[in-house]
């Protein structure tokens, strides 16, 4: 501080970036830490609004950017479901007819009435996963939450991803698996420093990423 | 939360926006009201521990000590201080709760504002929702008493509950106001509990109207003009609902259209205000959080 006003510089998390997401198809992002990736989802998520331009899009928008959110370490598993999937957008009947298979998915029917403060690590983030994934919308924006749970775990979020890719569903996906977006994703777009590097085919993006990575470090 | 393509954010479509998401309040509010008194051993009865050491600290203090004593129910007759008491005290209780909640509900919950989307009026809001629930309970309480104490107050209940919605309306309201002003001034709940503290003891809450009026008219008409302390004092938007709710449960009767009047323009002007404030600001919420 200096005299009575904040001296600062604005910091642009995004600059100039534009593509063109294609409908139905699984679109990955990569980048670096700290180049933007989660500041997108968030302006895609309709929770940061740009200073300038405009996200467009057609169909219903749902962003997983961190499961549990909103949970109440001491109200059960069960009440939690209706609170996150209300969260999420779901109305009641939505969550009721869902219930089943949400506690299915995460496998915590054992313990789906206590106090979820008792979960463990593990059980709290598979039920919020659980609940997230069966929202069922038109654009699914996804933020580096399949990096949680167990492998058995993991197998069924793919499945469960290739199922809505099979319903001609758009599925954006920020990961640091170059595994993961190699074998989910049609299109890639690379973000560096805030900028596009390069959107296009998945196979030739990454490429430029790993070879811009190993650049750097030799 | 799934949101739809976004259309011309018209005033309807902010209603629409906030009337989908009605299921959403009514989860907030019940998590709040679940979750407070969970694991206590006498649960909501807490809710009336608060006015109950108030209700009795005031009439040993004021009534006892001060010897203040308010005029007779006119005409019900009833001469109790500590229902008098509780008549102003429990709405302003409920205020103020509403008001310094209300404030921290976006600042409070800042880490489901950063991570998910969805109307973010409903915070505040459930604020205003879980606070009313406790008031309602504390409410019923005191009917039931004031009816055993003698007053006929079964008739007036239904203007009770329309005076109770017109309290919360101007409750929400300025909570929407500071809410959004506490993101952006951290030191807004500060000089707001400051100013509650002011606030109450400048509203005849524990004290009745009358001496205020006796005091001014000693002093006469301020600076030459006709303008006297108690026209200063009747400013006070909580005077005015004080003496609707003390006339219908303490002295059973129609309070003044002048007092309606006056409740109903504060409430709709604050709840307007509100929620232009809240509405301009809330675009910007997840980044200056």
């Amino acid at each position: 501080m200096r005299g009575r006003t904040s001296v600062h510089e604005d910091f642009w998390a995004l600059e100039d970036v534009s593509f063109d997401v294609p409908a139905g198809s699984t679109f990955g992002l990569i980048g670096s830490n700290g180049s933007g990736k989660s500041t997108l989802l968030k302006c895609l998520a309709n929770i940061y609004a740009p200073n300038k331009g405009s996200i467009t899009h057609f169909g219903k928008i749902a962003a997983m950017l961190e499961v549990g959110s909103g949970f109440h370490g001491e109200l059960s598993g069960r009440e939690n479901i209706f609170l996150n999937g209300s969260i999420l957008g779901m109305s009641k009947k939505q969550v009721s007819a869902k219930f089943d298979e949400i506690v299915d998915f995460s496998g915590v029917e054992q313990f789906i009435d206590q106090p979820v403060k008792n979960y463990s690590s593990g059980m709290y983030v598979r039920l919020g996963f659980a609940i997230a994934i069966n929202v069922n919308p038109d654009i699914l924006v996804v933020d580096e939450v399949l990096a949680v749970g167990d492998q058995e775990f993991q197998d069924k979020c793919l499945k469960k991803f290739d199922d809505f890719r099979g319903a001609g569903k758009t599925v954006i996906l920020v990961s640091h698996s170059m595994d993961t977006v190699r074998s989910m994703c049609d299109q890639v777009a690379w973000l560096s420093h805030g900028r596009l590097q390069a959107a296009g085919e998945a196979e030739s993006i990454i490429l430029k990423y790993l070879n811009s990575v190993n650049g750097e470090q030799s | 939360m799934a949101y739809e393509p976004e259309s011309k954010r018209g005033q309807m479509n902010y209603l629409n926006e906030v009337w989908i998401s009605r299921e959403l309040l009514a989860n907030l509010t019940l998590r709040e009201v679940r979750g407070k008194y969970k694991r206590t051993a006498l649960g909501q009865l807490w809710s009336l521990a608060n006015p109950l050491a108030l209700m009795l600290i005031y009439t040993v203090v004021v009534g006892f000590i001060f010897r203040i004593r308010p005029a007779p129910g006119d005409p019900s007759g009833l001469d109790a201080f500590p229902l008098w008491l509780l008549c102003g005290l429990l709405p302003w209780t409920f205020l103020s709760a509403v008001i310094s909640s209300g404030l921290n509900s976006l600042v409070g919950n800042a880490g489901l504002i950063q991570k998910v989307y969805f109307s973010r009026i409903v915070l505040p809001l459930s604020a205003v929702g879980s606070t009313a629930y406790n008031w309602l309970f504390e409410m019923g309480v005191l009917l039931i008493a004031i009816s055993i104490a003698g007053a006929f107050v079964l008739p007036w209940i239904p203007l009770v509950i329309v005076a109770m919605m017109l309290l919360a309306v101007f409750g929400a309201g300025i909570s929407l106001m500071l809410s959004v002003a506490n993101v952006y001034f951290r030191d807004t709940e500060h000089f707001v509990g400051i100013f509650l503290q002011i606030w109450m003891y400048f509203s005849p809450i524990i004290y009745p109207l009358s001496l205020v009026a006796n005091g001014s008219a000693k002093v006469g008409g301020l600076l030459g003009t006709n303008v006297t302390v108690l026209d200063i004092y009747e400013l006070n938007p909580v005077e005015h609902f004080v003496a609707v709710f003390r006339n219908l449960i303490y002295d059973n009767r129609f309070p003044s259209v002048s007092d309606w009047l006056t409740c109903l323009i504060w409430a709709v002007a604050s709840l307007a205000i509100g929620a232009w404030i809240f509405r301009r600001n809330e675009r910007n919420l997840a980044e200056t959080l």
